[in-house]
């Protein structure tokens, strides 16, 4: 069932007759049996819109197809979607086969073919022997599973997930990407999950829609999206450790740090932010680009200088107060609307440091001086302004 | 492709669903004001027949509307003389303060030994304590009854020895106890570790800190016993000896009993206005503290 | 994370609640065992004549009154518990359904009325509704051709005197309900809610398989409470009967069981008076013992906690 979005807008009304747009005009096409990752910072409206393609939450303006039918008026009972919540919302006082059962009860099921559906479905997820056990006797990952299960088990047109992974902790949110992986691929449903972690939604996701403050960022194949970034949001969005950002320019067709040349560029003279992959720096020989290293780390197979330099520009970090482990509602996303825009949720890291990521073999010490040379397709140069790509 | 025939008729179903849900929204305002109307028509009632004359009391059909320009005022003070409310209301006052005040203090100070010292038996005697709260009152009230009369507060009684008669045994409370003692294990250690830190001592640290954070809660429990004392029928009628010493809920049944003949309704609904009003006032003031206080003692079970 | 035992202290800020406690709580239960135990006890001049093991129940279930006081009780528990339990729960989700919230704040207020009010002056305030000639019930019933009906007065059938007090009962009764289901409905996460209508379910079945599986706690602790407040039913006839308990001319036909004992604290210097008394109090004690095991075992099975 491939879903469409069109011109699909969200104005919440706060007390003060504030009006704050949490999803401007987006325009998406998510093809059919695919698994779509909407990616972005806390409070940028991929929860909203989520649950608008729920149905929990009428669009503002803009129509939502599922196929060619228009789904914009109906309510979320007769979409025919399967909505995983991010707590899971599994019913306490239920066992894991009334939970699964609890939503072909509601379609009028037979008992007994329901019966059937509900076991073949949790061997699908990989539950089918804790049918009878209570939500608060299973783990955190068998609880998902759980929730997975009940959303499925009506054959929904849609399946939804809301941060999928976000209460699970590092082990099983391994395991746990794969399973959903897994199960999407099974089952062909065209799957819509939102998550704040790129690492997750680049590991799973078929393709990545990234979203800030309501505006669409960048569609594509996650790779893609990593190794071409449309714009510095992107940019500094996706990979950990995140993309250095330093100070350019671009001279004569040069882009140029400081008075150390990077690499080449076809566009004209103008002021840029250069972004460098911690990954993109490569130790040489000869290089204009010299600097003094102030710390090593080394974990594993990587070492991580940091280096300080002057024409690091200070970037801010993006904070995740659902990295907790807090519960979005559909009220919450209005709530964290609202919120978001009277503080920012976002902090200052204002040491001008750097970090190239480089093999431990060259044995680089703190206080040495090493040269870089910089890989062109690890490297981004973004118009000051705009922070589009040049 | 959308042609315009199908658009008008998604456009029907939004009109179908939206009516829906406002219908279901009139059916549940049309249900809550029918019970609503339920509960209000006794107070209606009690008010409209207070300001009748006599004979508009005794009407069939029932007036059931007076304009206000023919309120009868003079029935409350008529309903004031035929018994000496003004006494009662004084005496019940009396009583709530005085019962009141004690169960605050041994209910703080019990409650910061339960939540906040460690002794012997503590686990044992609280269990103890809770397990009375399933006792129906009846058996006490037998035994205090001839415990009242050995303390020579029933014989030729005084004033005082009535007020002490309808205080002293209601001067603790188990379910306060239980309540606060929940509202002082809420407060962090941290601060009575801070307290100690300055060299307070416990004495200090309770009534310094704990009582202040926990003001709230003791407001509630102040609020929930003197409702009790306002109320209190049964008690104050076994042992008050004099007519005087009663408090308001007996003097009004008591006044208005009818077997001296026909009953003035008039009156009667005047006194029990009296009688109903101070309590509907506190209630509408400390509303967010008496729902709390009943909504906690739901959630404790 | 407490420090270590500090028994004299405690026992200090215990003593008067304790010493209380004991003589107002704890002596009187034992004391009531001796009371039942002693004949033809007179508290006045502190003689028995002996002593008895069921002399004082049989004295109670002898009484006149002692048929008529467990039947009416029953009643009264049996039909106004379950009918207030369910109006109130049913009032409660559907207040909780008004979006609006100083709307549902008024009827909240209007609801909540009744738990503060006085039951004598509201009981009379009843009494004079049902009255016969001059009430607003039999003009309402009028209004569709009903003839008056004689609820409560000279001549009433024990039937409508009934129906009478356990209208007002329920009445009563309803606002504590009201403000703990309506405080635990608040509580449930609306994430169940939201669930469940992405799963299609009607609202008929959100609530008997959502709403009030998470509520039967406090169902549960509403019915056990509202059990023991029932079998205690007596202010409430006084307010509407007065002290007669019962219609004019029908005396004692509304009585209950705790009326029994207020009855023979009335006759307090008759011999063996007090033992009926606290006679009377234990059978109370054990019936209310009884049912709150009872309610415990039903809840085993149909109660979900946390």
């Amino acid at each position: 069932m491939e879903i469409t979005l069109q011109n699909l807008t969200k104005v919440f009304q706060s007390k003060k007759e504030d009006e704050v747009v949490a999803v401007d005009n987006l325009d998406i096409v998510i093809p059919s049996g695919k698994l779509y990752g909407l990616l972005g910072p806390s409070g940028c409206g991929k929860s909203t819109t989520l649950f608008m393609i729920s149905g929990l939450l009428k669009p503002t303006e803009g129509k939502i197809y599922f196929g060619e039918e228009d789904v914009t008026p109906v309510p979320p009972e007769d979409r025919g979607i399967g909505l995983v919540f991010q707590n899971y919302a599994l019913y306490p006082h239920m066992t894991v086969k009334q939970n699964i059962m609890f939503p072909l009860e509601n379609l009028k099921i037979d008992k007994k073919e329901g019966l059937k559906k509900a076991q073949e479905i949790a061997d699908l997820v990989g539950i089918g022997h804790l049918m009878d056990r209570k939500p608060a006797q299973l783990s955190g990952g068998q609880q998902q599973r759980c929730a997975i299960a009940r959303a499925l088990v009506k054959e929904p047109r849609v399946l939804l997930l809301d941060e999928p992974l976000s209460n699970l902790d590092a082990r099983l949110r391994l395991q746990t990407r794969e399973e959903i992986r897994r199960i999407q691929r099974e089952t062909g449903i065209t799957t819509v999950f939102v998550t704040h972690d790129q690492e997750e939604a680049m590991s799973i996701s078929d393709e990545i829609v990234v979203l800030d403050e309501g505006v669409t960022q960048q569609v594509g194949q996650p790779q893609d999206v990593y190794d071409k970034p449309n714009n510095l949001f992107v940019a500094k969005f996706l990979g950990t450790p995140p993309i250095n950002l330093f100070d350019g320019r671009i001279e004569n067709g040069k882009i140029m740090i400081g008075d150390a040349y990077i690499g080449k560029s076809e566009a004209e003279d103008q002021e840029v932010t250069v972004g460098i992959r911690p990954e993109g720096f490569k130790i040489v020989e000869r290089s204009s680009f010299q600097v003094e290293v102030e710390f090593v780390e080394t974990i594993g197979r990587d070492t991580t200088l940091i280096i300080n330099h002057p024409n690091v520009e200070v970037q801010g970090s993006f904070e995740d107060p659902e990295e907790e482990g807090d519960v979005t509602t559909v009220e919450d996303t209005e709530f964290e609307a609202l919120n978001l825009e009277m503080g920012s949720g976002k902090s200052i890291q204002d040491q001008k440091t750097f970090r190239a990521i480089v093999d431990a073999d060259y044995g680089v010490q703190p206080g040495d001086t090493v040269k870089f040379s910089v890989k062109p397709h690890k490297m981004h140069v973004f118009n000051k302004e705009t922070g589009e790509l040049v | 492709m959308q042609n315009v025939e199908n658009v008008e008729e998604l456009y029907e179903d939004e009109q179908k669903i939206r009516f829906k849900r406002r219908m279901r929204l009139a059916l549940v305002y049309a249900v809550v004001i029918f019970f609503a109307i339920f509960i209000i028509i006794p107070f209606y009632w009690m008010v409209i027949t207070a300001f009748k004359t006599e004979t508009q009391v005794f009407m069939s059909p029932p007036m059931l509307w007076v304009n206000p320009g023919e309120w009868q005022w003079v029935n409350f003070s008529l309903a004031l003389e035929r018994a000496p409310f003004i006494r009662y209301l004084a005496n019940t006052v009396l009583v709530a303060i005085l019962s009141t005040a004690g169960t605050i203090i041994t209910t703080i100070l019990s409650g910061f030994a339960f939540a906040r010292l460690n002794f012997k038996g503590r686990d044992v005697l609280f269990m103890i304590l809770i397990a009375t709260m399933m006792i129906p009152g009846e058996i006490f009230v037998v035994t205090n009854f001839l415990t009242i009369t050995s303390f020579g507060w029933i014989e030729d009684q005084t004033f005082v020895e009535a007020v002490l008669a309808m205080t002293v045994p209601f001067m603790t409370s188990v379910f306060f106890l239980f309540f606060l003692r929940q509202a002082f294990k809420q407060i962090p250690d941290e601060l009575y570790y801070a307290a100690k830190v300055d060299g307070k001592t416990d004495w200090q640290y309770l009534w310094g800190i704990m009582v202040p954070v926990a003001l709230p809660t003791i407001t509630t429990i102040t609020i929930l016993n003197a409702m009790n004392t306002w109320n209190a029928y049964v008690w104050p009628r076994l042992i008050s000896q004099r007519e005087e010493f009663q408090l308001v809920s007996n003097g009004l049944r008591d006044a208005f009993d009818d077997t001296a003949g026909r009953i003035m309704y008039h009156e009667q609904m005047a006194a029990s206005i009296i009688v109903t009003v101070p309590l509907i006032i506190a209630f509408l003031i400390l509303k967010k503290y008496i729902m709390r206080g009943v909504s906690r003692s739901g959630i404790k079970g | 994370m407490l420090e270590q035992e500090r028994n004299i202290a405690a026992w200090f800020y215990l003593a008067p609640a304790l010493i209380l406690l004991a003589i107002f709580i704890f002596y009187p239960i034992f004391n009531s065992f001796v009371l039942v135990a002693l004949e033809d006890y007179n508290y006045l001049q502190q003689t028995y004549d002996g002593f008895t093991l069921t002399g004082n129940f049989r004295n109670v279930l002898n009484d006149p009154n002692f048929g008529q006081a467990m039947l009416n009780t029953m009643l009264i528990t049996f039909v106004s518990v379950p009918v207030s339990v369910i109006i109130a729960l049913l009032i409660s989700v559907w207040l909780n359904a008004i979006p609006i919230q100083k709307i549902q704040g008024f009827f909240q207020t209007v609801f909540f009325l009744p738990y503060v009010t006085n039951a004598i002056a509201i009981g009379m305030a009843f009494a004079f509704m049902f009255n016969r000639r001059y009430g607003l019930i039999n003009w309402f019933l009028g209004l569709f051709g009903i003839d008056p009906i004689n609820w409560i007065n000279m001549g009433a059938s024990y039937e409508n005197a009934m129906i009478t007090l356990l209208i007002y009962i329920t009445w009563l009764t309803l606002a504590f309900k009201i403000i703990v289901f309506l405080s635990g409905l608040q509580g449930i996460d609306k994430q169940y809610y939201e669930a469940a209508r992405v799963d299609s379910a009607s609202r008929a079945r959100i609530l008997r398989r959502i709403t009030v599986p998470l509520l039967s706690p406090m169902i549960m602790y509403i019915t056990v409470t509202s059990f023991i407040g029932a079998f205690k039913t007596y202010t409430e006839v006084i307010g509407m009967f007065g002290e007669r308990l019962g219609p004019p001319g029908d005396p004692n036909s509304m009585t209950t069981i705790v009326a029994l004992v207020y009855d023979a604290l009335d006759r307090s210097g008759v011999p063996g008076a007090m033992s009926e008394a606290a006679a009377a109090a234990l059978i109370l004690f054990a019936i209310t013992l009884v049912f709150t095991f009872v309610n415990m075992q039903v809840s085993k099975k149909r109660v979900h906690y946390g």
